[in-house]
């Protein structure tokens, strides 16, 4: 009895070593030797042959075949391969739809003004539907009378998230520390509140990657007798998933 | 002719209160409330009789059969994803007017397709003397401000892949690459907006393990000598990485 549960238990424990399977419909799948357009092609799998999907690169599988043979096979070849249950295997390479709708982004900004100051910033990004998003980014700026960091976290709202250029509107609240550069006297360096309301256009390139200025106007809760204004520009690259 | 009436009027009633009776907004009309709800007739004894079951069928409803098999969630295996890279690197800092030292760094990239990837590095030197400080024996800096740490982000490009040949039987796929970004670096006491830009070689003897090769320059204006110039820092470092 100990012996027959083993050998039913045996391939529910080896699945979860299995990759997935796959089988080709096209009249053949080719295999390259690397990860890249320029590699060349090396073995072919034949049509209705199955072959495992070990990982993947970007946008490349890396697959073995029924004798073993392991090779790298493009998402574009990938798409004529089916599941055991006939439906298309299907990989998301990043489109205009996927633009127009997607979970989370993420990028960098390598230009940056922050109130004259060079600036070098990420942000990150989740989004509740298509048109709306809370956001949170991290910068530091360097300029010639003082340096510091600042942390906003706040919302994004996307006009018309289906066009290729869409602008979008900002909301939110940030922390900024400034260190100001030594002079005769040495100030001290200081932490405060900031809120800012800011616009942008977004711009899809291609795959995952698309553009992103934006406008900024900060307004620094300072302890002194008036707030303090600060206009930041950045321009960067982004990318979703 | 009278009495007649009465008895067929009589009738009717009779007649209607039996057939509203069974409609259930009624029921409390008529105190059916107390009545026990249908209980399902005990199975036939006998299934094999016709007139027994037709009976059964006209009191209780159609048995419905519930499989015995387990219905089992498929779960498609996942696909291994290997788009991020990280590792370090140790190498050479050439940093101006105060020579080359010893660099260590950490870096990591984000793989978005075969041709760009997004790369963040930060690294840590120790600067030496000026020619001047030698000769004077006079220090501008003090050992805290002589930490030379940076960190950059930026856009890679593969470009030029290829393969290495090691033997009739190892092939390891290379590629040259390009990079150019900003960041900051702290050095003197203060913190600079630093452009920099570089080109490396990497060599993957396996899918998940890469060996680096890389020069970069990292460039900012600097006026710590009294005055403002632009710097310029070469480094040249190994790296290793893994790719998951």
């Amino acid at each position: 009895m100990l012996l027959l549960s083993g050998v039913l238990a045996g391939p529910a424990a080896r699945a979860a070593d299995q990759h997935l399977q796959v089988f080709v419909t096209a009249p053949y799948l080719q295999m390259h030797t690397g990860p890249g357009r320029g590699y060349p092609v090396f073995n072919v799998v034949d049509r209705d042959a199955g072959v495992d999907v070990l990982k993947r690169y970007t946008d490349w599988f890396k697959v073995r075949d029924s004798r073993g043979v392991e090779g790298w096979a493009s998402a574009h070849d990938m798409e004529q391969t089916v599941y055991a249950d006939g439906t298309h295997f299907h990989y998301d390479t990043g489109d205009l739809n996927a633009f127009t709708s997607h979970r989370f982004e993420a990028g960098a900004f390598f230009y940056g003004d922050y109130g004259g100051a060079s600036e070098v910033s990420v942000y990150g990004a989740v989004f509740a539907n298509p048109n709306l998003a809370a956001e949170v980014s991290v910068a530091e700026f360097l300029g010639t009378a003082s340096n510091g960091t600042t942390v906003d976290l706040g919302l994004v709202h996307i006009f018309y998230p289906q066009a290729r250029l869409a602008p979008f509107v900002m909301l939110g609240t940030g922390v900024v520390r400034t260190e100001p550069k030594a002079t005769l006297v040495e100030p001290d360096d200081r932490t405060e509140q900031s809120a800012y309301v800011g616009a942008g256009l977004r711009y899809y390139l291609t795959r995952r990657f698309f553009l992103r200025g934006e406008f900024k106007e900060h307004i620094i809760f300072t302890n002194r007798n008036q707030n303090e204004q600060v206009d930041e520009w950045k321009f960067g690259f982004a990318f979703f998933f | 002719m009278e009495i007649r009436l009465r008895i067929l009027l009589l009738t009717v009633l009779l007649g209607l209160s039996g057939s509203l009776s069974g409609c259930a907004t009624l029921r409390h009309l008529f105190g059916h409330d107390d009545a026990p709800p249908p209980t399902p007739a005990p199975a036939p004894a006998d299934a094999g009789s016709s007139t027994d079951r037709s009976a059964a069928d006209d009191t209780t409803p159609p048995r419905v059969i519930e499989p015995a098999v387990e219905r089992k969630d498929v779960k498609v295996p996942r696909i291994k994803s290997e788009d991020i890279e990280v590792g370090g690197y140790v190498g050479t800092l050439n940093i101006e007017d105060f020579g080359a030292h010893r660099v260590f760094g950490v870096q990591a990239a984000y793989h978005v397709t075969e041709d760009f990837f997004f790369q963040a590095e930060y690294g840590a030197s120790k600067a030496g003397y000026t020619s001047f400080e030698v000769l004077s024996n006079i220090s501008l800096l003090t050992d805290n401000e002589r930490w030379y740490r940076y960190y950059d982000m930026s856009v890679g490009y593969n470009f030029l892949p290829g393969e290495v040949f090691l033997g009739r039987n190892h092939a390891m796929t290379s590629s040259f690459y390009i990079l150019a970004g900003v960041g900051s670096t702290d050095f003197g006491g203060d913190s600079k907006f630093t452009g920099n830009f570089g080109a490396g070689y990497k060599i993957l003897p396996t899918d998940w393990l890469a060996v680096h090769v890389a020069v970069e320059d990292r460039v900012f204006n600097s006026d710590l000598l009294g005055v403002s110039k632009l710097d310029s820092n070469l480094e040249a470092h190994l790296g290793l990485t893994v790719f998951f």
